[in-house]
């Protein structure tokens, strides 16, 4: 167990510190790297529960092609942290005060916290159902059993967005010669290749 | 002080033996797929490769390796340093770390997790942080278009090498290396899933930035690539990660496809090789695969890669998991 | 789990979605110029699962786990989308064939935010109440954008993505507070924990706020109220008709629907909410419409105030109140979808026109179309015996049954203030010198959708049964031993 939980904070030390760094690095390139180590770090205490399903999604969704095309963004972007930070000092008292505000509405609640005790027995139910069940098959059980309509709903929502991003950016250019595959194989060699007879010193 | 030595140390000391007996057979591979490589394309090309060090130029890999290391170390003085530093490591380690779930007999593999297959699709999609963190640390321009073009192709060809694996995963029922492999005692996934198979190879290579999807490294329009600055062994990191990634990517298709250590045909003269040759030997024709491809493709065209991936590949292996999905259903060979 | 009988609870839904993809193929498959068949398709598709609505078998049922629920309530206010969907669409395709965005993604996105609606309105657990939001808002920020070419269509679908995000975020922050201190996120689970005396603890109190905050955006209720104006004013005047009419309806369905049915035990605590989301709006609904000078950004004021009017229903609580509801939003359905057709029609040398003072004199150079934008104005002002007035009657009645009189007589008063900018309208069309007259003719549609819709409006109180009855059979959805 002490290794587990030397691991533990390990990982939840990494998570937190990268979190901080995400907003406090200068170089927004700097942050999603340190974004990319909170979400790998995730993955890992995720593992640590027993979820190893999902922490391996996390890793191949998030970090393998999320935040890639993130960086991919970010990098091509010339951003200059100072001159968003210009005006910084207007809003931070109105900020704070609502900070403050959040805060106190946040441990007022927190402070009345009663967990009903239908919550208490789901805190405690174990990631993997245990026996042959692993918890790929019980997340699967879930989502395409249980939740089905959630998860219909869900690609429904997927689906509008991806209408929405072609409706609004994508422009079909005039005059672009692309290349069509078809017509390059279906060429044939009497198409494009004249073979003359040639009289020697008469030319063409 | 007994419990600590037989609680801590000594599963320490075994997990340190089992990584370094996966590591250095790894690293002498690696050096000596450089040699192949040249000798191999040498040989397609009617010339003889390297054939000075040692005897058949045997001794070229280390000779290599002792140049680059007594090299000086570059550092670009406009270069982010850190992050400059960081992305050969990264490359190489990943690499490295990778094979730890790779099983080269049953019961051979230092970690046999349940979600091993979604552990190397993960790493392995981690392996393009590296090219785009070099390109972009280098404060150059040809690193800079080769991360961009490594990021692009990286993450389309990720997305049918997914559904290729979820096909497989389909036929097998389980995420684990070991029962997809265990699950080809009857027929390699080679030949029910043929198109699969093809797609994945050619998707490997995209993923590992190979010939003929060699563009982020492009040396006749990029230099060469997003390793243009690097020298000495910050770029053998890369050259060794790059290798060592070929190697892991064929032991995937091994494993997914090529039945992994199970003979051909389960009869007496094929089972009396232990498992472990049989995955070399795999491995081996599935490397010189990548080879022969390389010395006899010509490299695509930007687009016409991507046209590829997300044209061909992804349609394709859409519909294919649908069928899978549908003739496992309708034959009720849903495995349990 | 039996998956048919699920299927078939949900059938409307499921057709609608399955159709809405199979028009998105079609669209992509023919090409740019396949705008009209589509849109013809789908106001097909609407008017088929109108259809199937009305002969579905279920009442009070449940499927997919419980996530979705069928209720007499429910089917009111489907029926009540479907047509308002169905009506702008059908007024759409003239206007944006002309304003050279006819695209055939646009049908399909207003097909699929129809189908968020519908869930949304069958929503029975906390997930499917944000999931169907979020489909229909998604949505409908793309198809305020949809002139993606224009600045001020542009900004409108910006903004509203941007503060709808926001409310979309604080909707799902209460929703979390409301499972933390809950246990459970299912709309039958919670009605029974506080029908059963449960414990209201702070925590629960601060998610309905959060809640109430978030859908109080999506009905543009004040104090959330600030997108409504430029994105109304914005967006093209099509979408804006469709913007008017089928969210709000939802919006409004789901809120009482969230606030009725986990939370009927709870009405001491959101009441006041309520109450004073209800007279903001009227107030801001009938104060700020006095100033504007375009028709769309006074019809975004209106529906505010409009949304006001409604929520005093719902303030109620009661049988009557959620009755009175469900009548005001029929008749709000066919007064605006009335209003926007002649805005639609405010063409002047083939160019879009929406100021209030091009309706000079509408009187003289098009009667028949001044006839129907009075009729509605009328309407919308309270005057007896149109509709509008009996919409607003029984809201009042509701409120005052309740004990709420104060709620009352503010809605009276600003019903009176926000006659001033109606009846100017009138004023401008009838009194006023002709400016230029309005292209003509208006189109087929146009003057069938204005003659049906007038009609309604004007003669509602010689059959006022139909509406009546069927929102007093939606009503009894949340009092099953009701009277």
């Amino acid at each position: 167990m002490v290794v587990q939980a030397l691991a533990f904070y390990l990982f939840a030390a990494v998570v937190v510190a990268s979190a901080m760094m995400v907003i406090a690095a200068r170089n927004p390139v700097h942050s999603v790297l340190f974004l990319i180590l909170a979400f790998f770090n995730s993955a890992g205490l995720f593992v640590l529960m027993g979820a190893e399903f999902l922490a391996m999604i996390l890793v191949v969704v998030y970090v393998g092609a999320v935040a890639v095309l993130f960086l991919f963004v970010v990098m091509m972007l010339d951003v200059d942290v100072t001159q968003i930070k210009h005006g910084f000092l207007q809003y931070l008292p109105v900020g704070v005060l609502i900070g403050l505000i959040l805060l106190i509405e946040l441990a007022m609640v927190a402070g009345a916290w009663v967990a009903v005790p239908e919550a208490q027995s789901v805190a405690q139910i174990p990631f993997s159902p245990g026996g042959d069940v692993t918890n790929t098959q019980a997340l699967g059980a879930v989502l395409y059993d249980r939740y089905v309509y959630l998860f219909q709903a869900a690609g429904l929502i997927l689906l509008v967005a991806m209408i929405g991003a072609i409706v609004l950016t994508l422009r079909t250019r005039e005059g672009v010669r692309k290349q069509s595959i078809s017509d390059q194989i279906s060429r044939r060699t009497e198409d494009s290749v004249e073979v003359k007879d040639v009289p020697s010193g008469g030319g063409v | 002080m007994e419990e600590f030595l037989t609680g801590y140390a000594l599963p320490v000391g075994i997990i340190l033996a089992q990584i370094l007996a996966i590591v250095v057979p790894l690293l002498v591979a690696v050096a000596y797929l450089t040699y192949a490589e040249r000798k191999v394309i040498g040989a397609i090309q009617l010339r003889q490769g390297p054939n000075v060090v040692g005897p058949f130029g045997l001794l070229q890999p280390l000779a290599d390796g002792a140049k680059l290391f007594f090299k000086e170390t570059i550092l670009p003085s406009g270069a982010n340093r850190v992050v400059f530093l960081l992305a050969p490591v990264l490359t190489f380690s990943l690499a490295m770390v990778a094979w730890a779930v790779i099983p080269v007999n049953e019961g051979w593999a230092i970690a046999d997790i349940n979600v091993g297959i979604l552990f190397l699709f993960a790493i392995s999609s981690l392996g393009v942080y590296g090219v785009i963190m070099a390109g972009w640390a280098s404060n150059s321009k040809y690193p800079f278009l080769g991360a961009l073009r490594s990021a692009a192709q990286m993450v389309s060809y990720e997305v049918s090498m997914g559904f290729v694996i979820i096909t497989v995963l389909l036929c097998v029922g389980s995420l684990n290396l070991t029962d997809i492999v265990l699950a080809q005692e009857t027929v390699w996934f080679a030949i029910p899933l043929l198109p699969m198979f093809v797609i994945f190879f050619i998707s490997t290579l995209a993923e590992t930035n190979r010939a003929p999807f060699d563009l982020p490294e492009g040396e006749s329009e990029l230099v060469a690539g997003y390793f243009v600055e690097y020298s000495a062994m910050s770029f053998a990191l890369f050259f060794l990660g790059e290798y060592a990634n070929m190697i892991l990517m064929s032991a995937m298709t091994t494993i997914l496809f090529l039945g992994g250590w199970l003979p051909p045909l389960d009869i007496a003269p094929l089972t009396w090789i232990p498992g472990p040759i049989w995955f070399a030997l795999k491995v081996a024709l599935v490397l010189f695969c990548f080879l022969w491809v390389r010395a006899t493709f010509p490299r695509y065209r930007y687009d016409q890669l991507m046209r590829l991936g997300w044209k061909v590949f992804l349609p394709f292996t859409l519909i294919w998991v649908v069928l899978t999905a549908g003739v496992l259903v309708a034959f009720d060979w849903v495995p349990k | 789990m039996n998956i048919g009988n699920d299927i078939l609870t949900a059938l409307p839904e499921i057709f609608l979605a399955c159709s809405a993809i199979a028009l998105l193929m079609l669209g992509v498959f023919r090409g740019e110029g396949s705008s009209r068949l589509i849109m013809t398709l789908s106001v097909t598709a609407l008017i088929v699962t109108l259809g199937l609505l009305l002969m579905g078998p279920t009442r009070n049922t449940s499927a997919f786990n419980d996530l979705f629920a069928n209720d007499g309530f429910g089917d009111f206010m489907k029926m009540l989308v479907l047509i308002g969907a169905a009506l702008t669409m059908v007024m759409a395709q003239r206007y944006i064939e002309r304003e050279q965005m006819a695209r055939f993604e646009l049908p399909v996105l207003l097909l699929f935010s129809t189908v968020g609606m519908l869930m949304m309105i069958s929503a029975n657990d906390l997930i499917a109440l944000y999931m169907g939001v979020e489909l229909q808002s998604l949505a409908l920020y793309v198809v305020a954008a949809i002139r993606r070419d224009t600045l001020r269509s542009s900004e409108a679908g910006l903004k509203y993505f941007v503060l709808g995000s926001l409310s979309s975020g604080m909707l799902l922050y209460g929703l979390s507070m409301i499972y933390g201190f809950t246990g459970t996120t299912n709309f039958t689970t919670l009605a029974e924990i506080f029908a059963n005396g449960g414990e209201v603890s702070l925590g629960l109190t601060v998610g309905l706020v959060f809640l109430s905050a978030g859908l109080a955006f999506k009905i543009s209720a004040v104090p959330f109220h600030m997108w409504t104006p430029d994105v109304y004013e914005g967006a093209p005047t099509a979408i804006t008709a469709f913007f008017a009419v089928a969210p709000k309806i939802a919006g409004l369905a789901l809120f009482v629907r969230v606030l009725m049915g986990p939370f009927g035990e709870l009405v001491d605590q959101w009441q006041q909410i309520i109450v004073f989301i209800a007279v903001a709006s009227m107030l801001v609904g009938a104060l700020a419409a006095i100033a504007q000078n375009n028709i769309k950004r006074l019809m975004a004021y209106s529906s505010i105030g409009n949304m006001g009017y409604a929520l005093v229903g719902l303030a109620a609580g009661t049988q009557e109140g959620i009755r009175a509801v469900g009548v005001y939003m029929a008749i709000y359905l066919f007064m605006n979808v009335g209003t926007f057709a002649v805005i639609l029609c405010m063409r002047v040398n083939d160019r879009m026109v929406e100021r209030i003072d091009d309706l000079k004199g509408l009187s003289r150079t098009n009667p028949l179309i001044a006839l129907a934008l009075a009729i509605f104005m009328f309407s919308m002002a309270g005057i007896p015996p149109l509709a509008g007035f009996f919409g607003k009657l029984y809201v009042f009645l509701a409120a005052v049954e309740s004990g709420l009189y104060i709620l009352a007589v503010i809605g009276v008063l600003t019903s009176v203030i926000s006659a001033f900018y109606y009846l100017r309208i009138i004023k401008v069309m009838y009194f006023d010198e002709p400016s230029e007259a309005f292209d003509q003719p208006i189109g087929r549609e146009m003057a069938v959708v204005l003659t049906a819709t007038s009609v309604i409006v004007l003669l509602f109180f010689i059959m006022p049964s139909p509406i009546l009855e069927s929102a007093s059979a939606a009503a009894e959805a949340f009092f099953p031993a009701g009277p």
